[in-house]
């Protein structure tokens, strides 16, 4: 259905610095599939999807769907982007009109659909992303993950053959992820071929059936999830999909302040969007510093998120210890009863307790 | 600027005027005077430009309050503000001398010979106006204006062979020399002589009031044939424009305040002096059109142009970009003023287009800058986005600006693209400059016959204040009406 041909893009900066997004991009796209961009940030994956329905005209290579490269001259980029619809990061919905004059103003100007159909296709629409209630109200008084439906339900009434996705969450709140994934989600399993650029490493391992890892300006790695997140053939991939997030805090006496660590720790978990262990690590965390290893300093605690896994932890270290610091290597019930599972192991610089939520 | 704000401005102005009108009272010292060193210490008023404004500039001990025309000079007198007034003796009759409250203080030594100022090289008119002169009764006529000297028939105007008319500007706005009587006709000595002439050529005949520079110059450049309101031959004169015979000699005279005649006219007979005497009225309605005119056409213009601008601005070749930035600054750092006297007395001098003309060109240009620098940066706060959102829903780039950008920023630049209007209609009030007899130059017009500064200036005041109110007014429908 696609087919992308050594394409690259350059840009020359207003300071008259070049850089080089995309060096040499080659891939086949068939209709169906539902593909997750993934990759460290500045490796051209937003470029690439803007490339493909040419709001960012490549320097030089070819596009050609169905057959017809849509980089030459003169080609109707217009008919093109009708079957190819786009959401983006900031939503982009048209801040002069109603939740439904957004939906039917491209299908009555581009499909010739009547003013009643097309409402009547809208609010169908509009009810499979949960969003009919809303119909009759200006963007302005919208949430975010509530304005990316609805941008979502817009780019669908102009029953587009593919939808390109440029980070559809990156510009939400966490709490309002959910619901946009969600939705994404069900696209998907109704057989649409999507294009995703995103961050949420879980949810592109569960939606997808292909992922491209990007870096350095090419498709690194191109596979099924299995093969990308289990078997990466790459390490640079493999350190990408296995990475972890962490908060440190350096305990070396008792004046630590222990509320300023609860905020961090609650700023932390909203980030990663697992606001809810939040509640989980604080008691454990405050339990384990002031009373079971409250004689153990300075004492290293870290808290660790896995993103491909949802892996939570919390990390404690002593230096230069070299045996567990509880009787007879046992873990107090009050701790062992919040948590999954708990970890005892000497290292190389002393030793450490990891505790799984 | 929002509209309350506005209106508190007009009615801030309003105020002020009225404070200063009243505050204007009289000194009550007596000024008399014997001869010339009398003068030493005092303040004198005259027309600018003229010689008595030469002569006294010249003497250290006496202050010199030029006024842009010789009615102003006179109030000036009136309002304190100067202590004497040095003028022509024949430009201020008895019976409008105690109107005013004034009175002759001494009669100046010095004679002047006065005749009508013509381009130089003209000679044909020159000779055939100086044979003219001959034929006339002239000593009736000066007299009939005067005087209640012997009667002499109005000029009779219905008699044209030729549709080529006569252009005089006049600088003096004074009766019994040159004003502006029943019905808005010009009227005097000067008019009357002058419309004899042209009856006696059979060419029709019009007269443009402006002030003794802008006089001089229309002559110059040959957008006026005479030159009229009581002009003194001079040899300083002569080195650039040539003078017909004279018809008058002239002495000064020197004029003060009569703190004995104390006139008091009640608010209706000052109404009624001001618009219903002599059909006063019409020169206010006669300018309304004429400021009406001007500024609706230059905004029309101005818009069609900026429109223009704006995608000069916004175009991707640079020359053509930093050309109507240029282009812009220039006419932004430039004084409309200057603009429209460039435009008048230097561009069109000599290609024979009418003033009101000229004047549309000159703010149609000079909105163009300001409203084209709008559309552009009203167009910039859309954010791309919405280029983006509209592009990839399948519309053409023409499409997605008319149907999603324009409307948006039309929403964001029209308060300020009215506020660009309603400055456009106040800088239309210095069309006077350049002759056209607009809503201000009415209310001058009116001052300089009835010596009454506030009413005439209210009038205008709120007649400005209800244009601009109309023209947001009009504007909010536009956006309101989606």
């Amino acid at each position: 259905m696609i087919s992308i041909k050594h394409l690259s893009k350059t840009f020359h900066n207003p300071d008259g610095s070049i850089v080089t997004v995309l060096k040499d991009v080659n891939c086949d796209i068939d209709k169906g599939e539902v593909i997750s961009i993934i990759g460290p940030s500045g490796t051209g994956k937003s470029t690439l999807l803007r490339a493909l329905n040419m709001l960012e005209p490549p320097t030089s290579g070819q596009i050609l769907v169905d057959g017809e490269d849509i980089t030459a001259k003169g080609y109707r980029l217009d008919v093109l982007r009708r079957r190819m619809g786009m959401v983006f990061q900031s939503f982009n919905l048209f801040e002069h009109m109603t939740v439904i004059e957004n939906i039917i103003y491209a299908p009555i100007r581009l499909l010739g659909l009547s003013e009643a159909d097309a409402r009547a296709e809208a609010m169908t629409l509009l009810r499979k992303v949960g969003m009919s209630q809303k119909a009759d109200v200006y963007p302005s008084s919208l949430s975010g993950g509530q304005k990316q439906r609805v941008a979502i339900a817009r780019s669908l009434a102009m029953h587009p053959e593919v939808i390109l996705f440029d980070e559809p969450t990156s510009a939400l709140d966490p709490t309002m992820v959910g619901e946009v994934l969600s939705v994404i989600r069900q696209l998907a399993s109704e057989g649409l071929t999507m294009l995703i650029v995103t961050h949420e490493m879980r949810f592109a391992r569960d939606v997808s059936t292909r992922i491209f890892f990007m870096y350095d300006g090419i498709i690194y790695e191109d596979g099924s999830p299995g093969q990308i997140f289990e078997h990466p053939v790459h390490s640079v991939t493999k350190s990408f999909v296995n990475r972890i997030q962490k908060l440190v805090f350096e305990i070396s006496d008792d004046e630590f302040d222990l509320l300023e660590m609860h905020s961090e720790m609650n700023r932390f978990c909203i980030k990663y969007n697992i606001a809810e262990k939040a509640a989980e690590a604080i008691p454990v965390a405050d339990d384990m510093i002031q009373n079971h290893m409250a004689s153990f300093r300075p004492l290293t605690f870290r808290l660790t998120y896995t993103e491909l896994t949802g892996e939570t932890a919390l990390d404690f270290m002593v230096e230069g210890l070299t045996e567990s610091p509880f009787a007879g290597g046992n873990v107090p019930i009050a701790v062992s009863a919040r948590t999954k599972d708990i970890i005892q192991e000497p290292t190389a610089r002393g030793f450490r307790i990891k505790i799984l939520l | 600027m929002d509209r309350r704000t506005i209106t508190l401005q007009q009615i801030a102005g309003i105020l002020v005027l009225a404070i200063c009108v009243s505050c204007s009272g009289n000194k009550s010292k007596t000024i008399t005077l014997e001869s010339e060193a009398d003068l030493t210490g005092l303040t004198i008023s005259c027309g600018a430009g003229n010689y008595y404004e030469h002569k006294y500039s010249a003497r250290p001990d006496v202050t010199v309050f030029a006024c842009a025309t010789q009615a102003d000079a006179l109030q000036a007198v009136r309002q304190g503000l100067a202590d004497v007034f040095v003028g022509d003796e024949i430009e201020l009759t008895e019976p409008n001398r105690k109107r005013l409250g004034v009175k002759v203080a001494m009669y100046g030594e010095d004679s002047f010979e006065v005749a009508f100022g013509i381009k130089k090289g003209n000679t044909v008119l020159l000779e055939q106006f100086n044979a003219f002169l001959k034929t006339i009764p002239i000593q009736d006529i000066i007299n009939r204006w005067t005087k209640d000297g012997p009667q002499v028939e109005d000029p009779n105007i219905g008699h044209t062979v030729s549709s080529e008319p006569l252009h005089c500007v006049v600088c003096n706005n004074l009766e019994p020399v040159s004003y502006v009587g029943e019905g808005g006709k010009w009227m005097g000595m000067d008019p009357d002589i002058l419309t004899r002439f042209a009856n006696y050529l059979g060419r029709p005949i019009n007269f443009s009031f402006i002030d003794l520079g802008g006089a001089v110059t229309a002559i110059q450049t040959g957008q006026a044939d005479f030159m009229a309101g009581n002009i003194f031959v001079t040899e300083e004169r002569k080195t650039f424009m040539d003078f017909t015979d004279y018809y008058y000699i002239c002495h000064p005279v020197f004029i003060v305040a009569d703190h004995d005649s104390k006139v008091h006219v009640g608010l209706a007979e000052r109404l009624r002096m001001n618009l219903v005497r002599e059909d006063r009225w019409k020169l206010i309605t006669q300018g309304l059109t004429e400021t009406i005119k001007i500024t609706l056409l230059s905004i029309l213009i101005g818009t069609v142009l900026g429109i223009g601008v704006c995608s000069a601005l916004r175009s991707r070749r640079n020359w053509v970009r930093s050309a109507i930035g240029l282009y812009c600054s220039f006419i932004q750092g430039t004084p409309t003023l200057v603009l429209l006297l460039i435009m008048f007395y230097v561009i069109f001098a000599g290609s024979g287009m009418s003033a009101s003309i000229v004047a549309i060109i000159t703010f149609a240009f000079s909105f163009a800058s300001s409203a084209g620098s709008i559309f552009d940066s009203s167009i910039s706060t859309v954010p791309v986005g919405q280029t983006e959102a509209g592009l990839s829903l399948g519309f053409t780039p023409f499409r997605t600006f008319t149907g999603i950008v324009m409307p948006q920023a039309l929403r964001k630049g029209l308060p300020l693209y009215a506020g660009e209007c309603v400055k456009l209609l106040q800088s239309t009030s210095i069309v006077g400059y350049i002759a056209i007899q607009d809503l201000t130059r009415a209310s001058d017009l009116i001052r300089s016959r009835t010596f009454d500064a506030l009413i005439p200036l209210l009038i205008i005041t709120i007649i400005y204040f209800v244009l601009a109110w109309l023209i947001r007014k009009l504007l909010n429908l536009l956006i309101t009406r989606k």
